[in-house]
């Protein structure tokens, strides 16, 4: 491998920076840029619950210092949105116009928080958690013993509901079929696990339905949620954890083979010979179970950048199935997920 | 009270009104009672579309100098912006345009040169200024909007410069620009902040003054008016231009006279023919001008004649680096010129300095009946800075023009030896006081005379009146900053360069390093007493200054016998904090290890 | 020639001078000047003019350079100003500009009027500053000792020419109606009374006047500019001379083998300082509005 070599990234997570270093461990003297919608350097999201009980801003949660970029030529363009990508001329088009030219891409861009249609319209009485920013808006409109209502409820929502519920706020769970996700929950245990989180202090609501939410009267709390039933709640903030979808958009048109993420065999190729996918947005060959399938967290994206990386510098290892990651109720009748355990 | 020092930097080309938004964020600063220092780089060439970058610091107390790094850089044109990112903190930010109108090879735009530190501030700044304003020109305003939204500085004062600034293009190119701003400040406002600049509340207005932004060449001629300056003459030249220029507009509204001169000779001329007239007279020039007006100044020395010269110095010798700062003349000043012709020479070393120093001349010329040359730089001339002028004129007016002494039926002595060396005095028209001034050595009368022992006593007249002027009224002629007593280290500076000093030495002083600084104001006659002394209270002493030859050093050797280190820079740009502190570091060293000896 | 070739110092006829006792009369100050030399005269012509016009002493200034004709202000009771070589008309429009009400005649050799400062004539002559211009041209630097100036003719042989002089003199007159000077004329040493009268005229014109004084280095020019070959040479301008008409003028400056004497041209415009004046009631008039 040559010093000509452009390695571009797209995608500023677990999977991009993992992918990242070992390309540079690799191809010492190669180019490497990550392109990250994003205006911060790559932090963990994973932490970002931290910001309610401490007092700390997002430099405490980057993952590598300032330096290490310096050090390891890692230029990391920030705030730049991939519109679209042209695998012929293997190049890729900023929203600000400006066109990148790649030797090898990775395209490692993630997923995006799930809303379905019928929410859309609350989207703006909404609050998100998948960025600092979002969480910092959170932290800041929250009252101390303030209310959340959560709708769904995948793992990062449960996450963050025992975090709050410890710091002392109240947490109300609305329940979909997102909820747990992406853990897949057998009928069976779902009671066990509900139950859980009432022990746990979080307030569940099964089987209604959302009619409408709407800004709370001046004076009043700030959301006023209906339900179907008739029902209705008052809370500080509600925040949708409806589980996330592939961030690929940018890929239509490409030429590269799609369906809910990119669709990439073992060795985490696309169908295109320079174009790699790794993390949240891609798909993944199973041959066991003879279909493509997602697998999330942080400990199977960072192996996903890892193998992308080594395959892009020329080795040819594979990406082994794993079984799945199960929600499970400890000795202290503590419910857990593995993907909240992170490094 | 949280202490305001933010630092902005705003860069595009001169098509880009890049200078024009640095002027109205620093008006708008100033306004809302923030203290401002600031300084604008234009490009060299006159035409086309030339760098120009706007730098402005706002602090809550006034600071002495620039920051070598910055807080924000706006970018208006990223490939000259580009080559500044590095000026930009860790943690600090950038703002460009994120929506450009045409597409761009890898590598052109800003947002891929930011430093990992750095935040990005990408806006649609185009489209905002054409969207509010139907056309590209309000980028600049469309900026400064977002950045005051993002910053969250209040809205007011923007508005009142911006009117005033756009008030005679009409009130649709007025309003429009509003909107632009306003939108603009929507946007900064709901924008989430990264940075971590941070905005403190103003500093109280002192009582009895009032604070007004402006450069050292408008103090000059702040100065120059307030001590009630008649007539100027000048000849254009970079960086002093603007002191006759802004002169061309005020002085004739007060009645004053102004001629543009063919040349600086004339121009010289012209300002010593007028105070031996009687009024006030003034020019104004760079080191070529003053190369070329030093023959006259001799002339004025000799004759007595009162008369004040600013010269702002640039990058020397000859045409030099003209659009570059230097302080590479005051050989020139202090010494220019035939035969031992000992003038004043001061050099304010901040904008309120130039005011002091550029009135206050005038009182000395009179009093003393010399030439007096206020010696500014480039940067100084040029630099903004919020400044306390007093209420009441602090200048003495007529009071010192002359001091006729008639005596009917006796030729009148215009060069009488007195106690004070300073003679009685007569202008044209004056009954009784007729003589005639002359570049000759003479006698009392004015008559030419070059006996030995009258060229002896006239020459220690033209010396010794001037010693006066070391204990002038009203102005600092030296001052000593920071440690008192014994110090390790003591830095003597003058000019401008004395912001970087006082910088440094608070640096210093913040590592634990017992550190003073003494600025010399007046340069001609020196303060040999007074730097003495400080020579004797610091183990080391450094002297920085923008030459080469250590122009100041050399007249403080020859005064003092004691060695010190000098510091000499010429990069045509204020000379680094960072480099002064670096050396005082080391003197500090020096110095400890000697005392352990 | 042969004389020339010798050293002559300035000191031993200065001595000549005063051991003759001819000068006192002059003035209190010891004149510097040769015996014989063609500027006496115009010290007389200046005093008369000033006496004539009726102008108070103090009221007057004459400001000069350096050469041998610039010592002028030495010799007359007035406030003066001796200047430095070349700079006489700046420091004289300084002296205008900072007090109009004061009389002020500018003198200077040709050397000090147009060689070094040449620069500053035709903007004393635009701007027309309300002073007389008295050049005494001798065509020699008289004070340094007898070396070629821009008035020197053709084939002069002097310290600094001594292969003849090869520098096409300039033609003052000629300069000077150029320049759009507003009063120019022409007289010599060698008619006092031509000289005083046309002092008198000069200094009576309101506005830049200009008088060309032809006048004798008796020291150190034995050949070209003496007093009988001036005599021989110099005419008087015709009567019917229209002085408004600047071409006329100029047709007649334009004759340097016999140089006409008389007032060639006189026009009447705004002064210096009247213009000055007007800026100042122009800017009162904006500064006035835009404070409303
Ligand atoms: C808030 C949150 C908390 C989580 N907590 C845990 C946890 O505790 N434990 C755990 O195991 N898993 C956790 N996960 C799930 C984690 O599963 C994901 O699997 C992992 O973060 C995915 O990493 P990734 O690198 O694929 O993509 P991401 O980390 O999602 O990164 C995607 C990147 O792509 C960029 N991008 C997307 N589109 C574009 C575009 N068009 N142009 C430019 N850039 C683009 C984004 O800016 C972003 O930088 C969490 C997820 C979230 C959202
Ligand atoms: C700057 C400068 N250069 C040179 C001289 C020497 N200098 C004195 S007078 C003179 C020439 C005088 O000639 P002119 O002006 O014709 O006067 P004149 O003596 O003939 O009357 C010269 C060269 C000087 N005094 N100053
Ligand atoms: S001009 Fe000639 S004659 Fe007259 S004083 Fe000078 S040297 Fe003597
Ligand atoms: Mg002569």
């Amino acid at each position: 491998m040559g010093s000509t070599q452009h390695y571009v990234i797209i995608g500023n997570g677990v999977a991009g920076n993992e992918a990242a270093f070992h390309l540079r461990q690799r191809d010492p003297e190669s180019r490497i840029t990550i392109i990250t919608a994003g205006r911060l350097l790559f932090y963990s999201r994973y932490e970002l619950p931290r910001l309610f009980h401490e007092n700390c801003d997002w430099r405490d949660f980057l993952v590598h210092p300032v330096e290490y970029y310096v050090d390891n030529r890692i230029n990391v363009r920030r705030n730049s949105f991939v519109t679209h990508v042209d695998a012929d001329r293997k190049k890729l088009m900023l929203a600000h116009k400006e066109e990148i030219h790649y030797s090898q891409l990775l395209v490692a861009s993630g997923g995006a928080s799930y809303l379905p249609a019928e929410l859309d319209e609350f989207a703006p009485l909404l609050n998100g958690f998948n960025l600092y920013s979002s969480a910092c808006k959170v932290r800041d409109i929250l009252p101390q013993k303030g209310k959340v209502v959560m709708l769904g409820g995948d793992v990062l929502g449960l996450d963050l509901a025992r975090n709050l519920v410890s710091d002392g706020y109240q947490v109300v769970l609305v329940t979909t079929e997102q909820t747990f996700w992406p853990h897949r929950v057998e009928s069976d245990e779902r009671a066990l696990f509900i139950g859980a989180l009432r022990d746990m202090g979080v307030e569940v609501i099964e089987g209604v339905k959302i009619e409408r939410i709407e800004q709370g009267a001046p004076g009043m709390s700030a959301r006023h949620i209906q339900f179907d039933n008739g029902r209705e709640i008052f809370a500080d903030v509600v925040m949708p954890f409806l589980g996330l979808l592939p961030a690929a958009d940018f890929m239509m048109g490409s030429g590269v083979d799609f369906e809910r993420g990119l669709l990439v065999s073992t060795n985490l190729r696309t169908t295109d010979q320079n174009i790699w996918a790794a993390g949240d947005v891609c798909q993944i060959w199973s041959p066991e179970e003879n279909q493509y399938r997602f697998y999330y967290g942080w400990k199977n994206v960072k192996k996903m950048g890892e193998i992308a990386a080594k395959n892009m510098t020329g080795e040819d290892i594979h990406w082994e199935t794993a079984t799945d990651q199960k929600l499970f109720i400890d000795k202290n009748r503590q419910l857990i997920s593995p993907y909240w355990e992170h490094d | 009270m949280k202490e305001t020092d933010i630092q902005l930097m705003f860069c595009g080309s001169a098509g880009d009104g890049t200078i024009a938004v640095g002027d109205i964020f620093k008006r708008a600063m100033a306004k809302a009672g923030y203290k401002v220092i600031a300084f604008d780089i234009y490009p060299p060439e006159i035409r086309g579309f030339g760098k120009c970058i706007s730098r402005v610091r706002v602090t809550s107390r006034q600071a002495y100098s620039l920051k070598q790094e910055s807080d924000l850089l706006v970018s208006l044109n990223d490939s000259y912006a580009i080559p500044h990112v590095p000026e930009v903190r860790d943690f600090g930010s950038v703002i460009y345009d994120n929506a450009p109108i045409t597409s761009m090879a890898e590598g052109e735009h800003i947002s891929g040169h930011l430093l990992p530190g750095q935040l990005p501030y990408g806006l649609r700044i185009r489209e905002i200024s054409d969207q509010t304003t139907g056309g590209s020109k309000s980028k600049n305003i469309v900026a400064l909007g977002y950045l005051a939204g993002l910053l969250g500085i209040k809205q007011e004062p923007f508005h009142q410069i911006i009117g005033d600034k756009f008030r005679h293009k009409g009130s649709a190119i007025s309003e429009s620009n509003l909107l632009a701003f306003d939108t603009a400040y929507a946007e900064g406002a709901s924008t989430f902040r990264l940075d971590f600049i941070e905005l403190g509340a103003p500093e109280r207005q002192e009582i009895g003054s009032k604070v007004q932004m402006m450069t050292g060449n408008a103090a000059v001629v702040r100065g120059c008016l307030d001590a009630g300056l008649d007539c100027f003459f000048g000849y254009p030249i970079t960086p002093a231009t603007s002191i006759m220029e802004r002169l061309a507009t005020e002085l004739p509204r007060r009645g004053g006279r102004l001629l543009q001169t063919e040349d600086e000779i004339s121009a010289i001329a012209a300002t010593i023919g007028a105070g031996y007239a009687g009024v006030r007279a003034a020019t104004a020039t760079s080191g070529p001008g003053l190369a070329l007006m030093v023959e006259m100044l001799g002339l004025g020395v000799i004759g007595e004649v009162p008369a004040v010269i600013f010269c702002s110095q640039r990058g020397g010798p000859s045409t030099g680096m003209p659009t570059k700062t230097e302080q590479s003349d005051l050989h020139l000043a202090v010494y220019g010129g035939a035969g031992d012709a000992q003038r004043i020479v001061l050099a304010p070393t901040n904008v309120e300095g130039a005011y002091r120093c550029a009135g206050k001349a005038f009182e000395m010329a009179e009093k003393y009946q010399t030439p007096v040359i206020v010696l500014l730089d480039l940067y100084l001339s040029n630099r903004y800075e919020t400044v306390l002028l007093p209420r009441q004129n602090p200048f003495e007016a007529d009071s010192v023009k002359h001091r006729s002494n008639v005596e009917r039926g006796v030729p009148y002595k215009r060069f009488a030896f007195t106690d004070d060396s300073v003679s009685p005095r007569t202008i044209p028209g004056e009954e009784g006081g007729i003589h005639v001034i002359t570049g000759l050595e003479h006698n009392e009368l004015g008559r030419p005379n070059d006996q030995s022992d009258m060229h002896t006593r006239m020459s220690e007249k033209r010396h010794k009146k001037l010693l006066a002027a070391l204990d002038h009224p009203g102005i600092t002629i030296h001052k000593r900053f920071g440690d008192q007593g014994r110090v390790d280290v003591g830095i003597l500076g003058w000019g401008s360069t004395v912001g970087e000093i006082l910088e440094a030495m608070l640096m210093a002083q913040a590592e634990g390093i017992s550190c003073s600084v003494m600025k010399v104001v007046m340069l001609s006659p020196l303060p040999n007493e007074p730097i003495r002394s400080f020579f004797d209270d610091c183990a080391e002493v450094l002297i920085p200054e923008l030459n080469y030859e250590g122009q100041f050093a050399n007249l403080v050797a020859s005064a003092v016998s004691k060695p010190f280190t000098r510091l000499n820079r010429v990069p045509g740009v204020p000379m680094q904090v960072a480099d002064i502190l670096e050396q005082i570091r080391r003197l500090a060293g020096r110095a400890k290890s000697s005392n352990a000896a | 020639m042969g004389n020339l070739r010798q050293p002559v110092y300035l000191e031993e006829k200065l001595k000549q001078v005063r051991e003759s006792g001819r000068l006192d009369i002059r003035s209190k100050a010891l004149p510097t000047w040769c015996p014989g030399c063609g500027y006496f005269s115009i010290v007389d012509g200046v005093a008369m003019a000033i006496n004539k016009l009726q102008i108070s002493q103090k009221d007057v200034t004459i400001v000069s350079g350096i050469g041998c004709a610039s010592r002028f202000p030495f010799f007359l009771d007035t406030y003066g100003f001796h200047t430095l070589h070349g700079r006489t008309l700046p420091v004289a429009t300084g002296i205008k500009v900072a007090n109009d009400r004061l009389t002020v005649l500018a003198v200077g050799g040709d050397g000090d009027a147009f060689a070094i400062g040449g620069a500053h004539i035709p903007h004393a002559a635009r701007r027309n500053v309300d002073i007389t211009y008295l050049v005494f041209d001798n065509g020699i630097y008289g004070l340094t000792k007898g070396q070629t100036s821009p008035t020197s003719v053709l084939g002069f042989t002097t310290s600094t020419s001594p292969y003849k002089n090869q520098d096409q003199p300039l033609n003052p007159l000629l300069m000077m109606l150029s320049y759009g000077t507003s009063w120019v004329g022409q007289s010599y040493a060698g008619d006092p009374r031509h000289l005083s009268e046309m002092i008198t005229q000069a200094m009576a014109h309101r506005g830049f006047s200009y008088l060309h004084i032809l006048s004798p280095c008796v020291t150190f020019d034995k050949t070209s500019r003496t007093y009988i070959n001036l005599k021989a040479q110099v005419r008087w301008l015709p009567d019917d001379h229209d002085s408004s008409d600047k071409m006329a003028a100029m047709k007649y400056a334009m004759d340097t083998d016999n140089p006409p004497i008389g007032l060639f041209y006189k026009e009447s415009r705004p002064t210096l300082a009247d213009n000055l004046d007007l800026v100042i009631e122009s800017a009162r008039g904006r500064g006035a509005r835009a404070t409303v």
